[in-house]
């Protein structure tokens, strides 16, 4: 056998955010290993070809909450990012009504009063709250969260900084923070605008990806969470990244490599070693071992946790608090290879506002009724989607004429109900096709003719999600963002700064602050603080501070 | 010296009847003016009250002991194997011991301590926004109180506190009955269910032990007036008055007008503006107001019988105890699920007491406008699965929907609570943002109901925090 060979750190996880902190460990000087238990690097961030000339985002599928700070540090452009801006959406009715959203200002006000004169001021309004909200919680992002119970002096310059950006906000706004982190979209919504269809479209982000519904409390920071994207300076603004996501995940690898870092795939971890009482590498599946003093986990909290550190080398009651942290499914992916492009016949002719999110829930009420489907372990009869045609901005897609359809439904269960008995093993055929259909019938209606468009498609249900990508049910989060899983509390109180009572043991994907989504803070954040942990901040630390 | 404040208070509700007290205890003439033929409010339709609050009963001049006996909850289970709780003690209705009493135990030990962190928030103003004097001690209190749990308590409660009452559940209790009583004291009154985020909060404010409502709201009628209040009842009031801006009276409906410096109103925040007219509000005031969720969920239910009904597998013995049917967290949630879109549950949970051949109850999650005797059919339905047949046995029943007791109590939307109990809806957002602080609007002006921070329940804590407001104002 070969000798054991030993890095500074190793990446558990070749996510994005698994690169990213390995990216700027690299950078620092570190030897990093990332490993990889799929043949490809990107996780729940990659593009692949199901179907020849086609090229799939199967998982994550819109690109824009990626950090610009973390884009300009590790210099994705130069390593082949492109993200290509869309700039509208729809909400189409069976009744061959809809809703258009524009990103430019003048025309998204005429669209909202052809339906609803009153609503142009409640819109105005609504837009105002949300981007000063976005603007109090952006900054935060890339920051760790403070640990209230902590009387460490960076705990308490963290939790300052909070206060006192909180206090910056004034008195009423202080107070609609307060309210917009607590309530739900739906309620939200009702205080600014009236026309159910429009609150239908804006109130998919509340949801997404989110095991409550929209009258949850706590689904207006979903949809905060979803508006913190700013592409060209446009908050809200989403956009493809050429290629597929998977662009993101290779211009990530090749930032890693660049700084000298090294990536194997098809290397699962299968124990984290422990040795002393502290973390010292990895043991891969087939018996390998890999030493590091520093092992950071792009896994998610159960996973890393639970899975992978032999009992008795975490104390019990942080592993209690790791079964308590919430991962739950809700979300399944519909991937389509069409023939040719589909058509709305609500919409006369071309309409650029197609090439965005295209959704055909028509009211709050049926949202959230989709989600009591699933609270009672059935994927919604009436399921939101979430569907882009990114072929029709990107040619590296689908074949010339061709198109790629991209939908993201909700809800989906993760253990699906049969006879009172709820198990992932009843997501069999029948079950797969019963969600295809649901969501077909639901486009159908509103594009007619598109089922004889399907070439090819591939339904993930959250357990296919789960034994694909490796994230706990299918959370497309590695945890849901519920307020009491977020900043302090993320993924277990006390140890919200990556860190885990095993020395050596970090955490650096979405299960950490400041949650999931192609955002890359989570692994920026941890490679910050395992740097300062390693007293190497240098110049990294900096353009932090700065940023 | 000048002469005496004068304060008028609008509503005899326990809220009003602790805010007069209050009041006439800081020097003022209090007028309370309700439009009720008796004191009382919304205590004529509850069965328990855990309070009033010690402070509030200081207010009126009561003893904590003078309630009476406080009274055990039994846990209904369909299998007949009823769970007696008496505060943290849990086992078996026959006297066997519950598995689950030792976690059972663990866990309200754990919220009583998180509630008597929480309880400065409680009893005075919500925390301010920005640091200002009036808040500050309840928040510095707050906080050490916070600091004293320990770090592992603190961050324990910082995440439960945003959590919901179904998790809180399947972390700490096996499913069955008692984890039903947690998800049912979770969500009563409120139009939620025990998965929806912030519904632990409502359980950190229910800690007090259970008297019987009977007889209380005389009592504490009694009490307000002893302290220098005086009852106006049978007549509402029709108009808050203003002059150079400023509140300065009430005008009744029957024509009487009550001058006064101060106006204390225990009605919901709308039905005050509404009572005050808009014109004295800014429109964001109004359109906060406009949106604060009040739609009531809660029925009252009485059932008569030619004989004290039986239920099998509770002893007689126990019918005077609270009896809530509530047999797991799986069926509390899906109790509400039907009310979001009008309908009615085909299982509602609930909680009721016997009382000779009568029994009383109180049904979750009832529509709004439900009709009584779809209210009534199915309140039976559930009462079947744990004593089947009673409902033939029934010899009358009456039931009261939300919107009846918003007809008959004014509260807004016949909510419990005048106001979802939400976080939304909660300390320095309650009732809504800019007025937790008990004064509304024009100078003079203040709430002191339900519908004001801390919210519902028979606690008198939203009275005493508005009349101490008011006072302060006048200093
Ligand atoms: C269907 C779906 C749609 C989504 N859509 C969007 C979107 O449009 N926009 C957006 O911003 N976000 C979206 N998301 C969310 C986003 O993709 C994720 O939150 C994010 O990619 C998570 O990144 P991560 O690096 O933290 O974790 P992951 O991507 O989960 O990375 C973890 C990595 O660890 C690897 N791994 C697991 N176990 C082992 C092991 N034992 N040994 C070695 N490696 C292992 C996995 O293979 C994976 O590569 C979506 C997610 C899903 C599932
Ligand atoms: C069905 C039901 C059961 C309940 N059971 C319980 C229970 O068991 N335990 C518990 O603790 N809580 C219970 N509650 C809640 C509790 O009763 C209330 O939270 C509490 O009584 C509110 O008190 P209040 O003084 O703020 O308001 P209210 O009790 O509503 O008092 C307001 C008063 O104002 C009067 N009024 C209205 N309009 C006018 C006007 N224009 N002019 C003059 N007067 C006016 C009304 O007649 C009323 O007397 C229950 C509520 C309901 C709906």
């Amino acid at each position: 056998m070969s000798q054991a060979r030993s890095y500074d750190a190793i990446i558990a996880g070749g996510g994005h955010n698994g690169l990213t902190a390995g990216a700027y460990l690299a950078r620092a000087g570190l030897s990093v290993l990332v490993v990889e238990r799929s043949d490809i690097v990107g996780g729940a961030a990659v593009s692949r070809e199901l179907e020849p000339g086609w090229t799939y985002s199967n998982c994550s599928y819109v690109c824009s909450l990626l950090r610009p700070e973390v884009a300009r540090d590790l210099d994705l452009a130069r390593h082949g990012l492109q993200v290509i801006p869309y700039t509208g959406g729809a909400s189409f009715t069976k009744g061959g009504e809809y809703f258009a959203y524009h990103h430019d200002q003048r025309a998204l006000e005429r669209e909202i009063a052809r339906l609803s004169p009153r609503d142009v001021e409640g819109y105005e309004r609504f837009a105002r709250a949300v981007t000063r909200q976005c603007r109090f919680v952006r900054p935060l992002l890339l920051r760790s969260a403070p640990d209230p119970a902590s009387f460490h002096p960076r705990d308490l310059g963290e939790l300052l900084f909070l206060l006192r950006r909180l206090h910056d906000l004034g008195e009423r706004e202080m107070g609609e923070a307060v309210r917009f982190w607590t309530a739900s979209v739906g309620d939200f919504l009702d205080g600014f605008i009236e026309h159910p269809l429009i609150k239908a479209h804006l109130a998919g982000s509340g949801i997404i990806g989110t095991g409550l519904g929209v009258y949850s409390p706590g689904t207006a920071y979903v949809l905060l969470h979803h508006y913190m994207g700013d592409l060209d300076g446009a908050i809200g603004a989403w956009g493809f990244a050429r290629g597929g996501m998977g662009a993101v995940s290779a211009a990530l690898a090749g930032a890693l490599r660049a700084a000298g870092g090294e990536i194997r795939v098809n290397a699962e971890v299968e124990r984290i070693l422990v040795k002393d009482g502290a973390a010292a590498g990895v043991v891969l599946k087939g018996g390998e071992e890999i030493r590091a003093p520093l092992v950071a986990s792009n896994m998610d909290a159960k996973r890393t946790f639970l899975g992978c550190v032999e009992p008795g080398a975490l104390p019990d009651d942080f592993l209690d608090a790791v079964r308590r942290f919430r991962i739950r499914g809700s979300s399944a992916k519909l991937n389509i290879a069409l023939d040719g492009p589909p058509v709305f016949p609500a919409v006369k002719g071309e309409a650029p506002f197609l090439s965005g999110d295209l959704h055909a829930s028509e009211s709050l009420l049926e949202l959230e009724a989709a989600y009591d489907d699933w609270k009672e372990g059935r994927f919604s009869a009436a399921p939101y989607f979430d569907m882009l045609i990114p072929s029709r901005i990107d040619p590296t897609m689908a074949p010339p004429g061709a198109h790629m359809a991209s939908i993201f439904v909700q809800y989906a269960p993760y253990d699906l109900a049969r006879d009172g008995v709820r198990d992932p093993a009843h997501w069999d055929e029948a079950a797969r096709e019963g969600l295809k259909a649901a969501v077909l019938d639901k486009i159908e209606a509103v594009s007619p003719g598109f089922r004889g468009l399907i070439r090819h498609s591939e339904l993930r249900a959250p357990v296919d999600i789960e034994r694909e990508v490796g994230l706990s049910e299918g959370n497309i989060f590695q945890g849901e963002l519920t307020f009491d899983q977020l900043l302090f509390n993320r993924p277990v109180p006390g140890w919200a700064r990556h860190r885990s009572p095993l020395p050596g043991l970090w955490l650096v994907g979405s299960s950490a602050h400041p949650g999931g989504g192609v955002m890359a803070a989570a692994g920026a954040n941890a490679a910050r603080e395992i740097l300062r942990d390693m007293k190497r901040g240098g110049r990294d630390e900096a353009a932090f501070r700065a940023a | 010296m000048a002469e005496r404040l004068k304060a008028a208070v609008i509503g005899a509700g326990v809220n009003g009847l602790v805010a007069a007290a209050a009041l006439a205890r800081g020097g003022c003439e209090v007028t309370v003016i309700e439009r009720g033929a008796a004191p009382g409010g919304m205590m004529a339709l509850g069965l328990f009250a855990r309070g009033p609050h010690p402070a509030a009963l200081e207010a009126l001049g009561l003893k904590p002991g003078a309630l009476g006996p406080a009274i055990p909850t039994v846990a209904l289970c369909p299998s007949g194997r009823h769970v007696l709780v008496e505060g943290a003690e849990a086992r078996f209705a026959d006297g066997s011991a519950h598995p689950g009493a030792e976690r059972w135990r663990v866990l309200s030990r754990r919220l009583d301590r998180f509630a008597a962190a929480l309880a400065p928030l409680l009893t005075g103003a919500p925390p301010p926004m920005r640091l200002r004097a009036e808040g500050l001690p309840g928040l510095l209190r707050f906080a050490l109180r916070l600091r004293l749990l320990g770090a592992r308590d603190m961050r324990e409660l910082l995440r439960i506190g945003l959590s919901n009452a179904a998790d809180l559940a399947a972390d700490a209790l096996p499913e069955g009955p008692l984890a039903g009583l947690l998800a049912f004291d979770s969500v009563l009154g409120s139009r939620a269910g025990p998965m929806a985020p912030g519904t632990v909060v409502p359980l950190l404010l229910r800690r007090a032990p259970l008297r019987r409502m009977e007889g209380l709201a005389a009592r504490l009628a009694a009490a307000s007036e002893g302290k220098g209040a005086r009852l106006r009842l049978g007549a509402g009031a029709a108009r808050i008055l203003f002059e150079d801006d400023r509140a300065h009276g009430v005008l009744l409906d029957d024509g009487e007008r009550v001058e006064a410096d101060l106006v204390l109103s225990s009605l919901g925040a709308a039905q005050t503006l509404a009572l005050a007219g808009p014109a004295l509000f800014d429109i964001e005031a109004q359109r906060r107001i406009g949106a604060i969720r009040a739609q009531g969920a809660a029925a009252r239910v009485d059932l008569d019988f030619a004989a004290p009904p039986r239920l099998p597998g509770l002893d007689p013995a126990h019918h005077g105890a609270r009896l809530v049917l509530a047999p797991s967290v799986q069926a509390v949630e899906p109790a509400y699920d039907p009310v979001k879109y009008g309908r009615l549950p085909a299982l509602p949970v609930m909680e009721g007491r016997i009382d000779g051949a009568r029994l009383s109850l109180t049904v979750q999650c009832v529509p709004h406008d439900a009709p009584r005797d779809r209210i009534v059919a199915a309140t039976l339905a559930a009462l079947e699965t744990v004593a089947p047949g009673l409902g033939g046995e029934v010899r009358h029943a009456g039931a009261l929907s939300p919107a009846d007791i918003e007809a008959m109590t004014g509260a807004p939307g016949g909510h419990w609570h005048h106001g979802e109990i939400a976080l939304d809806q909660f300390l320095t957002l309650r009732p809504a943002n800019g007025m937790a602080r008990h004064a509304m609007g024009p100078p003079g002006l203040f709430l002191c109901g339900a519908g004001a921070h801390p919210g519902g329940d028979v606690t008198g804590l939203p009275g005493l925090n508005g009349a101490r407001a008011a006072l302060e104002a006048m200093r």
